[in-house]
């Protein structure tokens, strides 16, 4: 079967998915495309120009952020909805196979089958922390994959990648052409040993930099992002402005800009379009259940919670927390206890989720009182007509997200 | 007397929740007011030989050995032995006990040779919920849960008595149906991360070993979080 009717067939499918709502049908197109043609992916990408996003955090949004800078200049395709996967890849390339450029977010395991079928021209590579160890297994094992995979890049591919992160520097430090970024940044949990020789990393007091004895180092970087203004390698200068809150979400904008500048896209042309996104795939937006209004936000792993909880401590003060361990969330609940819990003090915390008492132990060892709940509705009831908070992991925020509002 | 908990190079030992079973001990030693400090050691710091109980939790490959090289040195851990102290000892912290472990590559390492035990690498990769029947229990029906995530698997290479016996789960593997071990002073388990906050009776055993009877504690989301766990193991 020729490839255009292969993708109208899946298209079909997919809208057949929604129309009785089965769910978006993005994994259902994707994999039947890569069924009937498992070259899909490859043929699809072939005429376009690709960039490949990856990492442990930021992935989603990074990927619309670059987008909507991206599609002020070219027709684009997208995997907009968290998709990373084969499929997902698949299903993106073919929602508009006259894209000029793919902006594709790829699972971080994902990147060497993306780089071998897209043959992209920009590789993001944000940072690698733990996430779903059960899963994706140890970090280094993941940085090892992507090291090896940036070897069969096209050649005149570029890097951009994180010269804050250990993991990413030492990914992406053998290739020729790599963009050093730097958001600020400092320390990072799993990098307490060089991912080169495996001595102990040397750090700075601060966590800015960091060096070993074999010769691994912080680059220096090319792009640096400071006090909200980026400034570039030739002194160009723009300021950052994010539409969705937290310190993440700035760097991930500013990381979006200079993409976007490989592009040939002007830094203020794109830095207007990133500051336009405001929430993306339901992060951010609000849910009502009952009387209450939640705000919706998702955490999957320590780095991200601690951001969550960082970026809404000022936020409402009634929270929701709902913490399930399926096999998106990660089955091994032990990153609880790699988080810090106490810029939860002094608000109203409510727990559910199929993990709750996993959680109800962590805050009652935290000191932060909380009160263990049924479910959503039944916090609901509790709360009644409030503001509030509701942080949750993968699958308890994908279930909860399909009735959000942007 | 302050009962001193020493945790070993949370840097490097800490890849999965491992502070969770100090924070646990110290918030059970809170809760009945004894006195007590936990003293963070980082690999930059001198390792205290007096503290009551040392805890080392679970690493990558390349933080193992940095960890074990450290501790070998100046034979730190035989000092705190004939000093008294007791180990709590979880995953690659319980690997470096005995002697000799896998590393990556085929590479195997000496390890720091306290207990006659020795680590192989052993495919594939054992993932999941444990639940093991306690040896030192003497309590009816009692259990123990916990997650494990571990490529080496250890055999006992002189007689040794196991943490306990798997009802579910790989623990030391190799056929052998036991997870960790357990001497006078040292307790070892592939149960990671906050083992000893899903296993208060565990928690409380390890601390009673070195300060004696400790006051009942009721704490019920302790003992709901265990429950849920044995049984959805089972
Ligand atoms: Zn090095």
């Amino acid at each position: 079967m020729k490839l255009k009717l292969i993708i109208f067939a899946a298209n079909m499918l997919g809208w057949v998915s929604r129309a009785t709502g089965r769910g978006s049908g993005v994994m259902l197109t994707g994999r039947f495309i890569l069924k009937l043609q498992p070259r899909a992916a490859q043929i699809l990408a072939a005429d376009k120009r690709v960039i490949v996003i990856s990492g442990t955090n930021g992935k989603t949004t990074s990927t619309a952020l670059v987008q909507a800078g991206i599609s002020t200049k070219y027709s684009s395709a997208t995997n907009s909805t968290g998709a990373n996967l084969f499929a997902g890849v698949a299903s993106a390339l073919s929602h508009n196979p006259s894209a000029q450029v793919a902006v594709l977010e790829v699972d971080e395991l994902v990147v060497p089958w993306a780089i071998a079928q897209t043959k992209p021209e920009l590789l993001i590579l944000l940072n690698l922390g733990r996430d779903q160890l059960d899963r994706l297994s140890e970090v280094r094992v993941v940085a090892h994959k992507w090291k090896e995979a940036v070897q069969t890049l096209p050649r005149n591919s570029a890097i951009l990648a994180d010269a804050d992160d250990p993991f990413a520097v030492w990914a992406a430090q053998d290739w020729k052409k790599v963009i050093w970024f730097s958001s600020g940044s400092l320390g990072h949990i799993d990098a307490s040993t060089c991912p080169e020789c495996g001595k102990v990393l040397w750090w700075n007091e601060t966590g800015s930099d960091f060096s070993c004895e074999c010769g691994f180092a912080r680059p220096k970087p090319h792009w640096v992002l400071s006090t909200g203004i980026l400034i570039g390698p030739n002194k160009e200068k723009v300021e950052v402005i994010s539409g969705i809150p937290g310190k993440a979400a700035i760097a991930n904008a500013a990381r979006a800009i200079v993409a976007c500048a490989q592009f040939d896209i002007s830094l203020t042309e794109s830095a207007r379009a990133v500051a336009k996104i405001k929430n993306v795939d339901g992060r951010f937006g609000d849910l009502r259940i009952g009387k209450t209004n939640f705000r919706l936000l998702l955490s999957k792993n320590p780095a991200s919670w601690r951001e969550t909880l960082a970026t809404t401590q000022d936020g409402p003060t009634n929270v929701l927390l709902v913490v399930n361990a399926n096999t998106q969330d990660g089955k091994d609940t032990s990153w609880l206890w790699d988080v810090d819990f106490a810029p939860l003090a002094g608000r109203r915390i409510l727990v559910c989720g199929e993990r709750s008492n996993d959680v109800g132990a962590r805050l009652t060892v935290n000191g932060i009182q909380h009160q263990i709940v049924r479910d959503e509705v039944a916090a609901s009831r509790i709360l009644g007509e409030v503001q509030a908070d509701l942080i949750a992991s993968y699958t308890a925020f994908h279930r909860l997200s399909k009735g959000a509002q942007g | 007397m302050t009962f001193a908990i020493a945790h070993l190079f949370p840097e490097l030992l800490g890849t999965y929740g491992d502070r969770g079973n100090v924070d646990l001990l110290a918030w059970r030693l809170h809760q009945r007011e004894i006195s007590h400090e936990i003293i963070e050691v980082s690999v930059s710091q001198k390792v205290p030989t007096s503290a009551d109980l040392y805890l080392l939790g679970g690493g990558e490959d390349d933080a193992q050995i940095a960890a074990m090289e450290i501790l070998n040195r100046k034979a730190i851990l035989r000092k705190v032995l004939s000093g008294g102290g007791h180990i709590f000892a979880v995953c690659a912290g319980f690997q470096i006990l005995g002697e000799s472990f896998p590393a990556s590559g085929g590479r195997t390492v000496s390890g720091l040779d306290l207990l006659p035990m020795e680590t192989l690498s052993v495919g594939p990769r054992s993932v999941g919920e444990v639940l093991l029947e306690p040896t030192f229990s003497s309590t009816p029906g009692s259990l123990l849960t916990g997650f494990e995530n571990h490529s080496g698997q250890t055999r006992f290479t002189d007689v040794l008595l196991p943490l306990g016996r798997t009802l579910r789960g790989v623990g030391n593997g190799l056929q052998t149906g036991i997870d960790g071990v357990v001497t006078p002073q040292i307790v070892g388990t592939y149960m990671h991360g906050p083992a000893l906050v899903r296993n208060p009776e565990l928690a409380d055993w390890i601390l009673e070993r070195k300060i004696g009877n400790l006051e009942p504690l009721s704490a019920p989301i302790f003992e709901q979080l265990h429950n849920e766990r044995v049984a959805a193991s089972r």
